[in-house]
């Protein structure tokens, strides 16, 4: 549109009567013309700047997308959408849903994944539907994988006719969400108004309805653009969500029984909390079996404090165990059994006899192609059931399972269990101290400094490249770990924390991450995005100057295929240049400190970042660090 | 390769149930800061840190202070027991072995992680 024919006296009517509109939530019956003359007095000169949509299908859009009670679009701005931004700034008034700038969908997508697991719902995204879903891709896969809940919505022009020539063909696309179908719960591409209303519920729905999901509802460009025709028949149902199922009683039951009556039973959780509430549930259960629990951490799970966490004693107790009681856990076969790397030698550590339970919904979400679902192994008592629905049945079995004197014989496992829980400890803060003035810091001095600096907030850790938290921090709150991307696809755990942040920022909940260099270098902008959006971040780089994995990878081939073993650079580390992650954060708005090569120095660094973290900004601790 | 494995294991056993033994012998003469070179350069600290002091994750163990006795440690860096890559005597000479040795023998301790208050959790 050339600037001739902007009528400027239009152009304002129109946008008075958008700004009448701004913060009219479910202005769905609203009666605002649906295609005007910018005004009855007017005289028509044919010009098409005379056109104006007062009421756009977009408007609309909005008003289902506040139903569900998203608060937050993520997204980079694209033409294909377009109508749908303007709507949301304008007509929405830029609250609840709020546009959140990104710099890649890759971001938009982790920063929905992260703040999902935080806040405890979702947020939406929208991308193109061609180049925006692609840069998505990987993302929604590492959601799809952990099991979290994405609302994404993606423009497309599905009506060729209407398409301008050029850039707009490029960008449309048949059936966007094809591309993303094998890693996502459901999706749709509503044709109509109310066909979208319900489409979006129905994505809601589905998404949060346990085992969670990424969900894909394609928003049309000219359904969008194009006013809104016969509002009165329009509804938007209104939002209910499916209660999580229990398992089944008498599998319960025979658990409990399989469990009471076992001398080395042992719990193992992976995804199976999703509050405090579902940690409390845990609790009783592994207290009412005097049973050390194993937590995988996909999610927060089991106080790290509580003398039945063992996490770090996996091994030894699954090669001990008679019982195991498996929850939500994504990877069954990788708890008994092992294959070396890179000889591929079989290895088994549990008894051959162990007998499993697994409560688990896995079955209930599977699709073909991208093999998340792991090994295959046989469990004696699969309950398809929700873990944490299922949890306060089977403490109850527990409890009514087995007599008295039962009773009495576990809480005789007490002084063993409260040793060897002491014991572990104990390793772990040996193992901490080794290398403790090392340069390049150690990361064990990297985590517990980082841990001292902010032990007095309620604190979050978002992600971690470190296992130290875990080991050596005192964890007992359902927001204090995260978890991790699922997929481990690169790329997740910058924009995932600072999601985390967002979720955290009005809870008062101090949120840090331990960020791999690489992992930060596939789309720092994400930095910028928390600065312009003042999400406060405590991100301390890790930064091993390397894809620290991949050096190994390539020694271990360079051994197996008997050749020099100096050359695992080449390829894998993240040298010369060196990367001065303070000036990138810097050139972003955001606090940086570093590059910190004093263990010394680190404490510091980390007062000063809190500092602003506590002003409500992001910061950036760059610590060149030992490899893990 | 199976017969290799089985062999290579059963004589690394022979090997460590005799350490006792081999404990006195001396180990070759080595530099200590040639083998700080020769540690970094084949990138034995990205599994054992660069002060041999382990790696999160079980990436590999702690090898300093007080490293194995040589013919354990060498026997381990040659045929390794498991998953750590095999440094061959065409890619890593015996003198490169001697003097990385020398440098983990150098390694001071680190200070008790009861001396270290960061640590007391
Ligand atoms: C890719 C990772 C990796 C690299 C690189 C590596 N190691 Fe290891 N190392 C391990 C692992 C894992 C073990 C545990 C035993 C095993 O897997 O064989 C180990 C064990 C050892 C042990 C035995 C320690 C003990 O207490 O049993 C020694 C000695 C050792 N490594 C020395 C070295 C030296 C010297 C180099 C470099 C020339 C090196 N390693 C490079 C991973 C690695």
């Amino acid at each position: 549109m050339s600037d001739k024919g902007i009528d400027r006296r239009s152009f304002l009517k129109g946008a008075a009567a958008s700004a009448a509109a701004i913060g009219t939530h479910l202005a769905a019956n609203s009666a605002l013309a649906q295609t005007e003359k910018p005004s009855a007095e007017s005289k028509d000169s044919g010009r098409p700047s005379e056109r104006v949509i007062g009421r756009p299908g977009s408007d609309f859009m909005v008003d289902v997308i506040k139903a569900t009670g998203i608060e937050y679009i993520a997204s980079n701005p694209g033409s294909s959408f377009r109508s749908l931004q303007e709507s949301i700034v304008n007509y929405g008034g830029n609250k609840k849903p709020e546009f959140l700038t990104c710099m890649h969908e890759e971001s938009s997508v982790a920063m929905a994944h992260g703040y999902a697991k935080a806040a405890g719902k979702p947020m939406g995204m929208i991308a193109h539907g061609t180049v925006g879903l692609q840069h998505a891709a990987m993302a929604v896969y590492n959601a799809w994988c952990d099991r979290v809940p994405v609302v994404m919505f993606a423009g497309n022009f599905l009506d060729a006719d209407k398409r301008r020539p050029g850039v707009e063909w490029y960008h449309s696309v048949q059936d966007p969400a094809a591309l993303l179908r094998d890693f996502t719960k459901w999706d749709d591409q509503p044709v109509s108004l109310q066909h979208f209303a319900e489409s979006v519920m129905r994505a809601y729905k589905i998404a949060t309805t346990v085992p969670m999901g990424p969900v894909l509802i394609t928003a049309d460009g000219d359904l969008a653009e194009e006013a809104v025709h016969d509002e009165k028949k329009l509804r938007i149902p209104k939002l209910t969500r499916s209660i999580p199922p229990q398992g089944d009683s008498g599998a319960v039951a025979e658990a409990a029984k399989l469990l009471v009556a076992a001398e080395q039973p042992v719990i193992i959780a992976d995804r199976a909390c999703r509050s405090q509430e579902g940690m409390k549930r845990l609790v009783g259960l592994a207290e009412a079996l005097n049973a050390p629990v194993v937590d995988i951490g996909g999610r927060m799970n089991f106080p790290t404090t509580h003398y039945l966490c063992r996490s770090e004693d996996r091994r030894q107790l699954i090669g001990q165990a008679d019982v195991v009681l498996l929850l939500e856990v994504a990877d069954p076969w990788g708890q008994f059994n092992t294959i070396s790397d890179p000889h591929h030698e079989y290895r088994r550590f549990a008894k051959p006899d162990v007998k499993t339970i697994h409560v688990c919904l896995g079955d209930t979400l599977t699709k073909s192609n991208y093999q998340d679902m792991q090994r295959f192994m046989s469990v004696d008592l699969p309950i398809a059931g929700d873990a944490q629905a299922t949890l306060p049945a089977l403490a109850e079995a527990v409890k009514s399972a087995g007599g008295i004197a039962r009773r009495v014989s576990l809480t005789d496992r007490t002084t063993k269990l409260r040793d060897d829980y002491r014991q572990m400890k104990e390793r772990a803060r040996t193992a901490a101290s080794q290398g403790w003035n090392a340069s390049p810091c150690s990361t064990a001095r990297m985590s517990a400094t980082l841990y001292n600096t902010i032990k007095s907030e309620k604190w979050c850790v978002a992600v971690s490249g470190v296992q130290w938290n875990r080991n050596l921090w005192p964890a007992t709150e359902y927001f204090n770990f995260l978890g991790g991307s699922g997929g481990s696809g690169v790329g997740y755990s910058a924009p995932a924390a600072v999601g985390a942040a967002l979720a955290n920022r009005d809870k008062g909940i101090v949120t840090v991450s331990i960020e791999g260099d690489g992992d930060l270098m596939y789309a720092p902008g994400v930095l910028w995005t928390a600065a312009h959006h003042k999400i406060p971040l405590l991100m301390v780089v890790h930064n091993n100057r390397a894809y620290h994995q991949e050096v190994m990878h390539l020694q271990k081939m360079a051994a197996l295929h008997n050749r020099r073993m100096d050359t695992a650079a080449i390829g894998t580390t993240i040298e010369k240049p060196n990367i001065d992650f303070a000036k990138l954060a810097q050139s972003l708005g955001v606090h940086g400190e570093g590059p910190i090569t004093d263990p010394a120095a680190i404490a510091p660094a980390l007062t000063r970042a809190l500092a602003a973290v506590k002003r409500g900004e992001p910061a950036v601790v760059d610590v060149v660090s030992q490899g893990r | 390769m199976k017969i290799e494995i089985v062999l290579s294991r059963f004589f690394s056993i022979l090997v460590f149930g005799a350490s006792a033994l081999l404990a006195q012998e001396k180990p070759p003469a080595g530099s200590a800061e040639r083998g700080y070179e020769a540690y970094m350069k084949y990138q034995c600290y990205t599994c054992h840190g660069t002060v041999g002091h382990g790696a999160d994750r079980g990436t590999g163990p702690k090898l300093a202070p007080n490293p194995s006795p040589y013919a354990a440690f060498a026997l381990q860096v040659r045929t390794p027991r498991l998953d750590m890559p095999a440094y061959r005597k065409p890619f890593l000479s015996d003198q490169e072995l001697a003097d990385i040795y020398a440098y983990l023998s150098s390694i001071k301790p680190s200070p008790p992680a009861k001396d270290i208050p960061l640590l007391d959790f």
